[in-house]
């Protein structure tokens, strides 16, 4: 017999008794304020929530150098375009999204390992989850996967009406069977291994910008 | 060497257990504050607990459908009765493709199995990617908490492993720094990497997917990259659909380290998507490990162990784990839920670590999935007892006692000439008689007279006259 | 309404006076109060020590001394837990699942009863409160820290919060175990020393004089290490306090000299 047969052999062998989930009559509400729940969450977890405009997010969200001075940026290709406004930016006057890309190693790197280094990545979320402050997000490629965990610092869209209570909700939205490969995502890459003390960027990026986008 | 020593040892340095004590405390603390965030929070572990337990009666029927489903997005799942042949199943996995450089996701199966050793025998390089099981791989020695492997070490000790292994300047010990130092140099074996194994948080039957939760995003970083990703997951990882992860999800983060999510909570199914020009074709195999989780699930005592979600809440919050260490109970997973399923493996060795429990009944409040932690120890003392696992001074104790209090002339005999005797006796010889408890603790007053005795000059005095 | 008075073997030998502050505490509440000879130990010791037959064979015992009476009352909340939660899986008699439901720790049952005698000595002491663990968390009496359950009424702290210029002191810890656990206190004895001085210092900090609980052998575990370092505590059982503050009992004189 194959481990296979003999392993479900073994468990057909002493069942455990049926139970039925005891599953509860509601689900928790959207909270009133959803989004500085969320704001809250997301900041306990590293991760800081910025309000935008969509086609100005750029003006809205914090980089790490001047913004002209980037030269490795990964931009998904979802990312709704945008120019700062002028003349409150601080950023170029010529600077766009299209910018970016041109310049983006990520938007032309071949292959993954060719990535590195990278300092931003930008990436277009689905829909948030104010429970948690987390974003579910689908890569259109390993290479998009690779990118948001490569990059020094992440920035992740996401429309603002598409706020869900919780995971329940979430889980809703989400169709499993289709995906590949999706994450929640919530705050940079972190750790507390060393003495519970958090330590921002244990492996991938060290900041993470969410950026609810009303449209 | 059993728990009774090495956690003798572990308290000698008292402000060292202090320490620990503390850590852990703060992490129970923050577990707290999530729940309290949680409008829903016990509804929630009766969801999760009763979910699972649906699951552990039907696993054959949700194992089938998860495995067809994997196998329809392209993963391949092996099957493997013991740790012998899970293992083996890694290695011919990585020698059909001549792969000699690997990369792991923290999981405590491989640990169970002794994956490490195994591979490294055989000339593989397994790195473990986890900031904290990467220190105590590096230590050579094996986690001592099941969530925050290397909780047991002070930023001074990571420090100095760091100067010798990663070349870090004398006397670092910021945590940054170590970190930054860590990242560097797992940055490189990430990239160079040819398989990446996880473990398993989650398996959806359903939809054939499985879930892996990290919060440094070195689960996703070890599969993006590599061609071959290999998930290895215990029998009783299976829950039947995909919304039924929203509550383990809800309550996991949260019972671990008080975070509402962790950062990265990855929804696999199936091989990666071709990306690389020139590189192998990725490809995902799936092991599904029993390794005695059968033999568990036919123990109705102490099946529901097998609920366990791996949260770590259970170490934190035992007063015990935070004044003993993990390393005090020498097992792969310390603590009480290390304690119910340790003896299951082997019953002689693990006799004793149901006992390293007061029964205070903290670690079975704070489970997410209702796992009777506290009353299954109880159980496992009996059964222990049962199969002559216990030490025969106890069995003759309580044997002993056990007729004397089932026969009042003789205890009423016995104890009153023993408090007499007791009474007479110089302290430090009557300390020395009932060591060890008098080990660090000084006996009260001996009465002259027992209750027995006071009710009954009462009674006395009460035919005389109203008292 | 009768009641059977359970006193362990630890109390009867070691704080005989905490059994008698119960019978009169009890006595004063208007009850009638029974002490049965016979019946010496509920069986817990066996129990947690892994010997179910003896634990059984106690349990019998128990059952047949105390099933016709009303209510079997005790100053020991971890007797009282052992016998609920497990006295009907031990024992075959039918009479255990009724004998087993109306056994209860003096608090709970008075609280339940709401047959308190008039507190009205007054305490003028800090008290800390030790929770037992198996009252808190088996008997249900309060709250635990963990839960997120509704919150339950902890008699003990009702009935001292009763007593005039008693001050019930703050813990950071308000429910760690303070690591007697039976056969945990001898044979983990580094361990459980440890736990208990951590309680102690707890209890030092919140400003405490006097430590006390629901469970006798907590407070044992607890009275040994403060003897042994000469800490600053007094230790008494809760039906001392209660017995002092109704009756007049005087704490200091009812324990026999040694």
């Amino acid at each position: 017999m194959s481990a296979r047969d003999q392993i479900l052999a073994a468990l057909t062998r002493h069942p455990a008794p049926p139970v039925e989930p005891a599953r509860p009559e509601s689900r928790p509400e959207m909270p009133a304020n959803p989004w500085s729940v969320l704001e809250e969450r997301l900041a306990q977890n590293g991760g800081r929530l910025v309000h935008s405009h969509s086609g100005a997010w750029i003006d809205s969200v914090k980089w790490p150098c001047e913004f002209a001075e980037l030269t490795h940026v990964y931009v998904a290709k979802n990312v709704p375009e945008s120019s700062p406004t002028p003349p409150a930016s601080q950023l170029s006057p010529t600077a766009h999204l299209s910018t970016l890309t041109s310049r983006g190693v990520g938007a032309t790197a071949k292959a993954m390992r060719d990535l590195e280094p990278l300092e931003v990545t930008v990436l277009y979320a689905d829909f948030a989850v104010a429970e948690n402050g987390a974003v579910w997000h689908v890569p259109a490629s390993a290479l998009e996967r690779t990118a948001a965990l490569l990059a020094e610092h992440l920035i992740v869209l996401v429309p603002a009406s598409s706020l869900v209570a919780t995971l329940h909700h979430a889980y809703e939205r989400i169709a499993l069977a289709e995906t590949r490969f999706g994450w929640f995502l919530s705050g940079p890459s972190k750790t507390a291994d060393i003495e519970q003390s958090l330590v921002l960027g244990a492996h991938g990026p060290r900041t993470m910008q969410l950026v609810a986008l009303e449209s | 060497m059993g728990h009774v020593d090495r956690a003798r040892e572990f308290v000698r340095d008292e402000s060292r257990t202090k320490w620990h004590d503390e850590s852990l405390w703060f992490v129970r603390a923050k577990r707290d504050d999530a729940a309290d965030t949680v409008p829903d929070w016990e509804a929630l572990r009766d969801e999760a607990a009763t979910i699972k337990r649906d699951a552990l009666s039907r696993l054959p029927d949700l194992w089938r459908q998860f495995e067809t489903a994997a196998t329809e997005a392209g993963a391949v799942v092996h099957w493997a009765r013991d740790a012998e042949e899970h293992n083996q199943i890694v290695l011919d996995l990585l020698e059909e493709r001549g792969f000699r450089r690997v990369v792991k996701s923290k999981s405590m199966l491989t640990e169970e199995c002794g994956l490490n050793p195994f591979l490294e025998a055989r000339g593989i390089e397994i790195i473990d990617t986890d900031l904290g099981e990467r220190i105590v791989q590096l230590r050579n020695e094996p986690p001592s908490h099941i969530v925050m492997p290397a909780i047991h070490l002070k930023r001074s000790e990571v420090g100095k492993l760091f100067e010798k292994e990663m070349g870090a300047p004398v006397g670092l010990d910021d945590p940054d720094a170590l970190t930054a130092l860590a990242r560097k140099d797992l940055r490189k074996r990430f990239i160079a990497a040819e398989a990446g194994i996880t473990g398993v948080n989650f398996a959806v039957a359903e939809t054939g997917s499985f879930v892996v939760v990290t919060n440094e995003g070195n689960a996703d970083l070890g599969t993006a990259l590599p061609s071959l990703h290999i998930a290895c997951v215990g029998l009783e990882k299976i829950i039947p659909a995909p919304s039924d992860l929203a509550p383990f999800l809800r309550l996991l983060a949260r019972s671990a380290t008080g975070q509402p999510i962790s950062a990265y909570t990855s929804h696999f199914r199936g091989p990666r998507e071709a990306e690389d020009i020139g590189s192998p074709a990725p490809a995902m195999h799936i092991v599904i490990v029993d390794n005695g989780r059968s033999d568990l699930l036919a123990q109705p005592s102490f099946r529901d162990a097998l609920a366990c979600i791996r949260c770590g809440a259970c170490l934190n919050t035992c007063p015990v784990y935070r004044r003993s260490g993990g390393h005090s109970y020498g097992t792969t997973i310390p603590g009480p839920i290390g304690s119910v399923l340790e003896p299951s493996r082997d019953p002689k060795a693990h006799a004793e670590l149901p006992h390293a429990c007061t029964l205070c009944g903290s670690c079975t409040n704070v489970c997410p999935v209702r796992v009777p932690l506290h009353h299954q120890l109880l159980t496992w003392r009996a059964h222990l007892a049962e199969g002559g696992h216990h030490p025969t001074r106890r069995r003759v104790a309580f044997g002993l006692a056990g007729r004397l209090f089932a026969h009042p002339r003789a205890y009423e005999i016995l104890t009153k000439a023993g408090r007499r005797v007791a009474r007479r006796l110089p302290t430090a010889w009557l300390d020395r008689l009932t060591s060890p408890w008098t080990e660090a603790r000084t006996l009260p007053p001996i009465p002259a007279r027992s209750f027995r005795e006071q009710m009954r000059a009462r009674a006395r005095q009460a035919t005389k006259g109203p008292r | 309404m009768r009641v059977a008075l359970f006193v362990p073997c630890y109390v009867d030998q070691l704080r005989p006076q905490i059994g008698l502050a119960t019978l009169d505490f009890l006595t004063a509440a208007g009850f009638e109060v029974d002490f049965q000879e016979e019946v010496i130990c509920c069986g817990q010791p066996f129990l947690t020590a892994g010997e179910t037959k003896r634990a059984a064979a106690l349990g019998a015992r128990f059952v047949d001394a105390f099933q016709h009476v009303d209510a079997i009352v005790t100053p020991s909340g971890s007797c009282a837990a052992t016998l609920r939660r497990h006295l009907e899986s031990l024992v075959a008699a039918p009479a255990a699942a009724s004998v087993a439901a109306k056994t209860f720790e003096l608090c709970e049952f008075i609280t339940k009863e709401s047959a308190c005698p008039p507190l009205s000595r007054p305490f003028p002491h800090r008290v800390g409160l030790h929770a037992s663990c198996h009252g808190l968390r088996e008997l249900g009496l309060g709250t635990p820290t963990e839960t997120r359950a509704a919150t339950r009424i902890d008699p003990a702290r009702e009935l001292l919060s009763r007593i005039p210029e008693l001050e019930i002191t703050s813990l950071d810890r308000r429910d760690e175990c303070c690591g007697f656990g039976g056969t945990f206190s001898v044979e983990e004895a580094a361990v459980s020393t440890r736990m208990g001085l951590d309680r102690l210092e707890d209890h030092g900090r919140g400003g405490a004089e006097i430590v006390t609980s629901t469970d006798v052998s907590c407070l044992l575990h607890l009275e040994g290490l403060s003897r042994r370092r000469t800490l600053p505590f007094e230790i008494f059982h809760i039906a001392e306090i209660l017995a002092a503050s109704a009756l007049g009992h005087d704490l200091r004189a009812s324990a026999e000299p040694r």
